[in-house]
């Protein structure tokens, strides 16, 4: 491990360095994003340009702060409070699988599971609720994240007006057009089929 | 083989053999009527067309559908079926019913049942129930109770035999009146059966000789008129008691 000794402010900001790099002492820096604190010791975890911001000024605590700028542009992650557009992949009995595709109109670069349960498919009578009735395979919806979840899919809701199917292909391949906040129908064979749709203004 | 074009005159395809495609129903040519549609046909705009193979039924007024028979079941509601156990998880059992997907069967779903009394039923264990949730997306789900919570004779089936049918045999067997191979064979041996419309029946009779009789009369009747049923019931009966 190459070990690079800083004292403070006043150092190159455009180093780059690469995960495990020792960045600093905890008593003299404050760890930012991208850095993390091992015992005294800062050390970067990604990699990319060090940067080094100085201490807001009326704050208690007088070090500077240390970052590590990602060398790549990052794609969006969804963060609990976005809302983010999504492909239904399988519909169950109690709740639904999606594949993570824009974050806050951000396309992401790499696969997200989200799973919207049977409870936050609506607002109201959230016993009653039939999966079958609200997605389908293969539609478009607009979510809110709820939680990080667990290791496998983040949490998402549509349990507003304006959540839910956004656009959904008929049994017969046309896309559907909302006629009702339960309703979408087929332009091709007047087909009526029931989804949650989302108000799109 | 010839082209089939009366699709294109006025003469009704109704109780004769329809193919996916052929329009059946012209809705332009019918105003004010309301047209009820069962199995295998579709609304395309205007017209009504066939989508699965079979033999088009009406029911008078105003309600058609397609009758077809095949050896895979397509789950649909309310359904009795006969379904093997494959599996148990903690909440259901996993059941084998012919169809695409498995079945989940609630470990709840039989009369009195509560978390504490959850039968116990092993891999292959047969089992009589019906359908109450069935779509193309998700596993199909069964219930070992009636609409009002009674077992009503579903459940698991002890003893006796079962076999594998096409889905119109099955269908032929439920019918009203009885049918006629089920009519004969009562006259003369106590038997039961339990038919599930997903092809597959099982017979218990008093004796092995009795359940092989009625079997293999089942069996050969698919494709035999009432007379040549009750013929053929009769030939069995004497080949047996004669030995």
């Amino acid at each position: 491990m190459v070990g690079m000794m800083i004292d403070g402010a006043g150092e190159e900001a455009d180093e780059l360095v690469t995960p495990g790099e020792f960045l600093g002492e905890a008593t003299q820096l404050v760890a930012g994003k991208g850095a993390y604190v091992s015992g005294r010791s800062i050390l970067a975890s990604l990699t990319g340009r060090r940067t080094i911001t100085p201490p807001t000024p009326g704050s208690s605590d007088n070090r500077s702060t240390i970052e590590v700028v990602g060398h790549k542009a990052h794609g969006a992650v969804p963060q609990p409070g976005s809302i983010v557009i999504a492909r239904v992949t399988k519909v169950m009995a109690r709740n639904a699988s999606v594949d993570i595709m824009c974050v806050d109109s951000k396309a992401v670069k790499e696969k997200f599971s989200g799973i919207i349960r049977q409870q936050d498919v609506r607002a109201t009578e959230i016993d009653k609720v039939d999966m079958y009735q609200s997605f389908r395979p293969g539609d478009i919806v607009r979510a809110l994240v709820l939680s990080l979840g667990d290791a496998r899919a983040y949490y998402l809701s549509t349990a507003k007006n304006e959540l839910g199917v956004v656009s959904a292909q008929s049994i017969s391949g046309g896309t559907m057009v909302p006629i009702s906040w339960t309703e979408m129908q087929c332009p091709l064979t007047g087909q009526i089929e029931q989804r949650k749709v989302a108000k799109v203004d | 083989m010839d082209v089939d074009t009366t699709s294109t005159t006025t003469t009704s395809l109704v109780d004769r053999i329809v193919v996916p495609g052929d329009v059946v129903l012209d809705l332009t040519k019918m105003e004010n009527q309301t047209v009820r549609l069962g199995a295998g046909l579709r609304q395309d705009c205007d017209s009504i067309s066939v989508m699965q193979a079979g033999k088009l039924r009406l029911s008078k007024p105003n309600k058609y559908w397609v009758e077809s028979s095949q050896k895979r079941y397509i789950p649909s509601l309310e359904d009795a079926v006969l379904g093997i156990v494959v599996d148990s998880r903690s909440d259901n059992f996993l059941v084998d019913i012919k169809a695409p997907n498995l079945a989940f069967l609630p470990v709840l779903a039989f009369e009195g049942g509560t978390r504490r009394n959850i039968p116990k039923f092993e891999t292959g264990t047969l089992i009589y129930a019906r359908v109450v949730k069935a779509n193309s997306i998700m596993n199909p789900e069964l219930s070992c109770t009636d609409a009002s919570g009674k077992a009503a004779e579903f459940g698991q089936l002890k003893n006796g035999y079962m076999f594998e049918t096409s889905t119109g045999l099955a269908r032929t067997l439920l019918s009203s009146p009885t049918c006629p191979v089920l009519e004969a064979l009562g006259k003369k041996i106590s038997f039961e059966t339990a038919i599930g419309l997903n092809g597959r029946v099982w017979v218990n009779g008093s004796s092995p000789d009795d359940v092989i009789l009625v079997s293999n009369a089942i069996m050969r009747s698919e494709f035999l008129s009432g007379t040549q049923q009750r013929t053929m019931v009769e030939k069995l009966m004497e080949r047996l008691r004669g030995n």
